[in-house]
Parts: C-alpha cells; sequence; structure tokens
C-alpha cells in the first residue's frame, strides 16, 4: 500500500509559511509500505496536522491524499482498525479507565491480541501494578507508554507516531521503540514518526523537514 | 467496556422526567383514545342517550295565523331553501291524511268512538322496530303507532287521577280497535292496533304508503303540503342552526339539539385533551434528545476519541439507543397497564347504560403505533446527536 501527496498544504497555513517545505506543496510525494519515515518540524509547522489529514480526521487541506486503490474503498472506522494505527499526541486515552481498559478497549475492535499479549506488553513499558490503575492517576510518561501499546493492538500497512517519545527518557524510549519497531517488522508496515528533532530509536530509510 | 465508560455520562434526573414525562403523556394519550372508543356507540348515535341529528321543524302558531291556517304549511321555495342550507343533510315532510278518520272499539256491549287524524312519515325516521308495521293492500290490518308521551300522559295523569288501571306498552299493542276511514263519497274499516311508540315524533302515524294510497282514494284532491318537516344535520353542533330557524320564525325541538351538542361537546374536550397530552409526549421526546445533546457536548471528548482509536458513531451511540428505547417501551407497558387498570375501573359503570364498543384493541394499538414512532425519532435523534458531534472535530 502507498500514502501519495499531492499539492498538499493545510488550508490555515500560507503558502509562505510552508515554503522549503520537503512535504506540503509537493506535486507528489509516496509513502510506501515497509519504509519508515522520520518527519522532523518545529513546533506549530503542522506535523500534528499532517499526521491528521493521512489519518483522515481533519479535512481542511488543499491538494489530496490518495491511498492505494484498494484501500480507499474501506470505510473510515475499517480504515482505523485494520489500515492505519495512529498514536496521537494528546495521546486520546480515557482516564476514567485503568491502562488495561485503555488497550482492551481498542483491541475489542480489532481482537488482533489476546488479554495475555496486552498484560506482557504493559507490563515491559510500565512499573509494577500500574496496568490496572486508572490512567487519570499515571504519570504523562507512562500514559504515553499505555497509548504506544494501544496503537499496536490492531493490523495496520502504517504506523502514524505524533512525537512518541516527547515525554519519555531515552531509556524509556527506546524500550518502546524497541517494541514499535518489531511490531511494525513483523507486520512487514510502514512507519511515519514526526519529532521535534531527529531520533534514532529506528532505522529510518527518509527523513522529512517539514 | 465501551458500556463501563458511557454508563458514568448517563444523567439519571433528566432520563427519570422523560420517562415521567412520557408516562403521563402516553397514559392520558391512550386513555383519551380507549375512552373515545369505549363511548364511540353513544357519541354515534347508536344509544338512546345522545340521540339523533334529525329533529322536527313547524313554523311558530301564532295569533295572525290562526286565523289563516295555510300559513302554517311550508311552501315549496321555503323547502328548497332549508334544503340548500349547508348544515342540513336530509329534509322529509310530514304527510297528512287529507279524509275523515275515527276509530271506535267496543268494550263490554259499549261503543267508544273518536274523531282522529293521521301522518306518516318515512320509515328511516321512525324510532321504532315492528314487524307490524306494514300494510298490505289486500289486508284490512292497519298498523298505528302513537308518541310515547300519549300513554304517559295517560298512566301518569288521567289514569292516576280518575282511579283508573294503568296500561303497559304490551298491554297497549294487545287491543285491537276499528278505523273508519271516509272520503270523495267512499269509506272503509280497517282492524287496527298499536304497534309501537314513538318517543321521538309526537303524531299518530300509519305507514306511509297506505297514507299515500288512502289520500288518493279518500282525500281531497288539493294537497296543502306539510306543515312540518323532519330535518337531519350533518352536525347538530352548528351554531348557524338555531340562528336560521331563529330568523326564519321555525319552531325547533331545542331539547334534541342539546343532547347532539353534547356529543360534540364530548368529542371536542377529547380532541383538546389528546392534544394536549401530544404535547407533553413531545415535550418528553424534546426532554430526551436534549439530554442527549447535552450528554454529547459534556461527553465530546470522549465521543471524538472513541471515534478517532476506531469506533463508529452506530458503536458509540448503540448505548444511549438501547438505554433510551428500553425507557420507551418500560414507559408504553407501563402505561397501557395503567389505562387498562382505569378502564376496568370505569367500563363495568358504563356498560351498564349502553353496550361499550371495541374492547383494549385500541389502547394496545395506541401503544403500539406511539412506541414504533417513539423509537424511530429517538433514536433518529440520539444517532443525528453524537453523528453531528464527532463530524464538529
Amino acid at each position: 500500500m502507498t500514502i501519495e501527496l499531492r499539492n498538499l498544504k493545510p488550508r490555515y497555513m500560507s503558502e509562505s509559511e510552508v515554503s522549503g517545505s520537503d512535504i506540503y506543496l509537493q506535486p507528489s510525494l509516496c509513502f510506501e509500505q515497509g519504509r519508515k519515515y522520520m518527519i522532523c518540524a518545529r513546533s506549530g509547522h503542522g506535523k500534528t496536522s499532517l499526521l491528521n489529514f493521512i489519518y483522515g480526521i481533519n479535512k481542511s487541506f488543499d491538494g489530496e491524499i490518495v491511498l492505494t486503490e484498494n484501500e480507499e474503498r474501506r470505510t473510515e472506522n475499517e480504515l482505523h482498525t485494520r489500515v492505519l494505527s495512529f498514536m496521537f499526541q494528546d495521546l486520546c486515552l480515557f482516564p476514567e479507565l485503568t491502562a488495561m481498559e485503555n488497550v482492551q478497549l481498542k483491541n475489542r475492535l480489532t481482537n488482533f491480541k489476546s488479554d495475555t499479549e496486552i498484560e506482557q506488553m504493559l507490563d515491559a513499558l510500565l512499573p509494577q501494578g500500574k496496568k490496572h490503575q486508572l490512567v487519570a492517576s499515571l504519570s504523562l510518561g507512562q500514559r504515553q507508554r499505555v497509548a504506544a501499546v494501544r496503537a499496536l493492538c490492531q493490523p495496520f500497512a502504517f504506523l502514524l507516531l505524533d512525537e512518541p517519545f516527547s515525554h519519555l527518557d531515552h531509556d524509556t524510549a527506546a524500550k518502546v521503540a524497541t517494541m514499535i519497531n518489531d511490531e511494525v517488522e513483523k507486520q512487514g508496515a510502514g512507519l511515519i514518526v514526526t519529532a521535534l528533532d531527529a531520533i534514532d530509536f529506528f532505522p529510518f530509510d527518509v527523513t522529512f523537514n517539514l | 467496556m465501551l458500556r463501563k465508560l458511557q454508563r458514568k455520562t448517563l444523567i439519571l434526573a433528566q432520563m427519570v422526567g422523560y420517562e415521567l414525562s412520557l408516562l403521563v403523556g402516553a397514559a392520558i394519550v391512550l386513555l383519551s383514545l380507549q375512552l373515545y372508543c369505549d363511548l364511540k356507540p353513544l357519541l354515534t348515535n347508536q344509544t338512546d342517550v345522545f340521540k339523533a341529528h334529525t329533529v322536527t321543524v313547524s313554523k311558530n302558531v301564532t295569533i295572525f295565523k290562526t286565523a289563516n291556517k295555510e300559513n302554517l304549511y311550508f311552501t315549496d321555495k321555503e323547502l328548497k331553501k332549508l334544503e340548500e342550507q349547508e348544515f342540513v343533510k336530509e329534509v322529509a315532510r310530514f304527510n297528512s291524511a287529507t279524509f275523515n278518520t275515527s276509530a271506535a272499539i267496543s268494550f263490554e256491549g259499549q261503543r267508544m268512538s273518536t274523531e282522529m287524524f293521521f301522518e306518516s312519515v318515512p320509515d328511516g325516521y321512525l324510532d321504532i322496530q315492528s314487524d307490524d308495521w306494514q300494510w298490505d293492500s289486500t289486508s284490512d290490518f292497519l298498523p298505528i303507532v302513537i308518541p310515547e308521551d300519549y300513554l304517559n300522559l295517560y298512566n301518569f295523569g288521567f289514569a292516576e287521577s280518575q282511579s283508573l288501571p294503568v296500561v303497559s306498552p304490551a298491554l297497549l299493542s294487545q287491543v285491537t280497535f276499528n278505523v273508519y276511514i271516509s272520503g270523495n263519497g267512499k269509506s272503509k274499516v280497517y282492524n287496527s292496533r298499536i304497534v309501537g311508540l314513538s318517543g321521538k315524533i309526537n303524531s299518530i302515524l300509519v305507514p306511509e304508503d297506505f297514507l299515500q294510497w288512502a289520500n288518493r282514494e279518500f282525500g281531497a284532491v288539493e294537497d296543502k303540503g306539510s306543515s312540518r318537516l323532519l330535518v337531519e344535520f350533518n352536525d347538530a353542533s352548528d351554531e348557524r342552526i338555531a340562528e336560521y330557524f331563529k330568523t326564519n320564525s321555525l319552531n325547533i325541538n331545542k331539547s334534541e339539539l342539546e343532547s347532539s351538542k353534547m356529543a360534540s361537546f364530548f368529542k371536542l374536550a377529547m380532541l383538546f385533551v389528546i392534544a394536549i397530552a401530544v404535547i407533553i409526549i413531545l415535550l418528553s421526546v424534546i426532554l430526551i434528545v436534549m439530554s442527549m445533546s447535552l450528554i454529547a457536548q459534556r461527553n465530546r471528548e470522549m465521543f471524538i476519541n472513541l471515534h478517532n482509536i476506531g469506533y463508529s458513531v452506530n458503536d458509540i451511540s448503540r448505548f444511549y439507543k438501547v438505554v433510551i428505547s428500553i425507557t420507551t417501551v418500560v414507559d408504553l407497558l407501563l402505561a397501557v397497564v395503567l389505562v387498562l387498570w382505569i378502564r376496568g375501573l370505569y367500563i363495568d359503570r358504563l356498560s351498564t347504560f349502553f353496550q361499550t364498543g371495541g374492547g383494549t384493541t385500541p389502547t394496545l394499538t395506541g401503544a403500539a403505533v406511539l412506541m414504533v414512532l417513539l423509537l424511530v425519532v429517538c433514536n433518529l435523534f440520539t444517532g443525528l446527536v453524537i453523528k453531528n458531534i464527532i463530524d464538529r472535530q
């Protein structure tokens, strides 16, 4: 599967604001399944917007985003549970549920992992006993790890990570990255990661400056 | 998991508000419907409680008309004018006998005789049902109907003051007497019997076909027309009726109109109550839609997050739809039980007056229709409200 961007530009940004971007306003830019992409930019340059455009939850852009034909016919929900997985910058977790329940809520839709697998993944990233605590009581870094685990609980052709390690120390980030990389490799998926500065946890094929 | 998340978003007070207002609204609508159907025989004149849209009309007898009786008859023009009125459904004439009539009865060797008169009206207007009410030109039998009031006058007035025995309608119909008619130099004797008592028509009646034949045979050539008419109205509560008869100096039996008016007022009151109940139901629907809207506003972020991780609008709204549907169905069942219980309280009393209509079908059908409508409307709005919130992200 490929994701092709044609002359893409957020409506709320002027042409001068996006001039010099490797991505915005490019006549044709392709993301290919199986390759890893890094997108770097300073704050406010439209990193989150770009991933939201691709994920289909923000439509205020000019230009075109073309997913490979047979994938395009899927419904939005199928797209979000079978094709694209997204680790949101604001995490989109439910504070009223525990860490485990948050992941299960997603897994219920996809039936992709068993409860034991989910527990193992959470145990590997969270301190002992945290998986059954309400997300409201977890630190931001811990929540980020829960969101990462949740993003892996579905089949995907592309995994979108929006500043995934912003609240993690280097060692924890490395652990999370290894888990993510293993799943991406296993599924033969593409990876698109945004960050403020270049990160070295993944063997990126291409790095773009937004 | 989803249910656990969404259960906390329900606003209990508003759900209870919906439940109560819907219960009250539905119970009133269903009860009105049930009551209307139970009372239908009464309202459509199938009983004698609110009788008839038909009245007897005559001209007012004034001092000027005493001398000139011709003025009491309706002219063709007057008849046509009356028939053309919008509130008039049908006009029928009283036919009068134009020959001499007397009746005689022999009792213990004594013969009593009296002069009398006959009139006739079309059979459809008659409020008696008797197999004997038929005239056969080859037979000597002539059936007669007299006003109920005559018998009452005798029983409660004359017999009381003269210490005479009272007569029952059944006994009266056993008495046979002779009727002599003559005119045009011819005469004939008939065996006669009173076959019925009319509460509606204040006259001595014979079958119409007999009167027409006898008028031709024995009567005067000149037909003076009718001095009394039977008028059937489309709607007896029509205000123009009283107005018309007053301006045309016509005499009308008002008490008969009153009962018809009462039936119309009753229908109107019933409609009014149903209208209010429908408004209550509408308000309850608005309440639940507003409540749903408030839930969606309050939990906007949760709904958007759910949608972002792959839940469809249907998945998200399903819980609310199920809760509202169950509440609605339970509420309507409660309303049905309540209405049937109330019906049980009044139905025995009503059935002593008249044959009540239709059973419990109106309540059950009404509840089923209401249920389908409410489920469709509530589910539709719930889905729309949630879709709206998610689409606006």
